[in-house]
């Protein structure tokens, strides 16, 4: 189901903190985030995040399509290599 | 036969379902035209004025999204999806269904046929 409205989305204040200050001294590095579940929001695009994945991070450059979005859903937490062929083994 | 929104020509059915021939058009909305028009429920298609039919083009017109505009704007959203490369746009792009169904079993709509693999176990063994 989908949320609220009357919450607005849902964003992670540090990260929000993290990249209001990244802005103001015009750092590009990549923001280091666990906060898979943050929204993407309007402020957020132009920069770098290192999303992680449980196991690693994936540098996402955010762009205007993405707002709206969660952090995680750029950030696969499985990876399917495909089936083993039982002929070869 | 009547021609309504281009290309589509609904037959001999009565109007409310003739009208759901149109690609964006349900039985919600059908209903919802012929109130408007004062049609009744027994009206065929192929009994419809002119007057009545340019009637309808309006309000598809004016008010809806049908056919190929709403195929092309359908496309648009799932091409959105593939170039930001989210999950969903993964899933879009492997073929997979998108909203977190199961894969084990079942998805044929999304996988199409069955692929059978040679010496593997059947869903039944597996039990």
């Amino acid at each position: 189901m989908a949320r609220s409205t009357k919450k607005g989305p849902y964003v992670d204040e540090r990260l929000y903190g993290k990249v209001m200050k990244a802005k103001d001294s015009g750092d590009r590095h990549p923001i280091k985030t666990w906060a898979r579940t943050c929204t993407i929001v309007p402020e957020f695009i132009g920069h770098t995040f290192s999303v992680h994945n449980g196991k690693m991070f994936h540098n996402v450059m955010v762009s205007e399509d993405m707002v709206g979005h969660k952090l995680g859903e750029f950030s696969p937490t499985r990876m399917f290599r495909g089936h083993i062929d039982k002929k070869k083994r | 036969m009547p021609r309504v929104a281009g290309v589509d020509i609904p037959n001999d059915k009565p109007v409310w379902i003739a009208l759901r021939y149109i690609h964006g058009i349900g039985p919600k909305t059908a209903k919802d035209i012929c109130n408007q028009l004062g049609i009744e429920d027994k009206v065929r298609a192929k009994d419809l004025t002119e007057d009545q039919l340019s009637q309808i083009a309006g309000i598809l017109q004016n008010d809806f999204v049908i056919e190929g505009q709403l195929r092309r704007q359908t496309q648009q959203n799932i091409a959105r999806l593939r170039d930001i490369s989210c999950y969903r746009g993964l899933r879009h792009r492997r073929g997979l269904p998108v909203r977190g169904q199961r894969t084990k079993t079942n998805a044929r709509t999304r996988k199409g046929p069955r692929k059978t693999v040679a010496g593997k176990k059947s869903v039944k063994e597996m039990r």
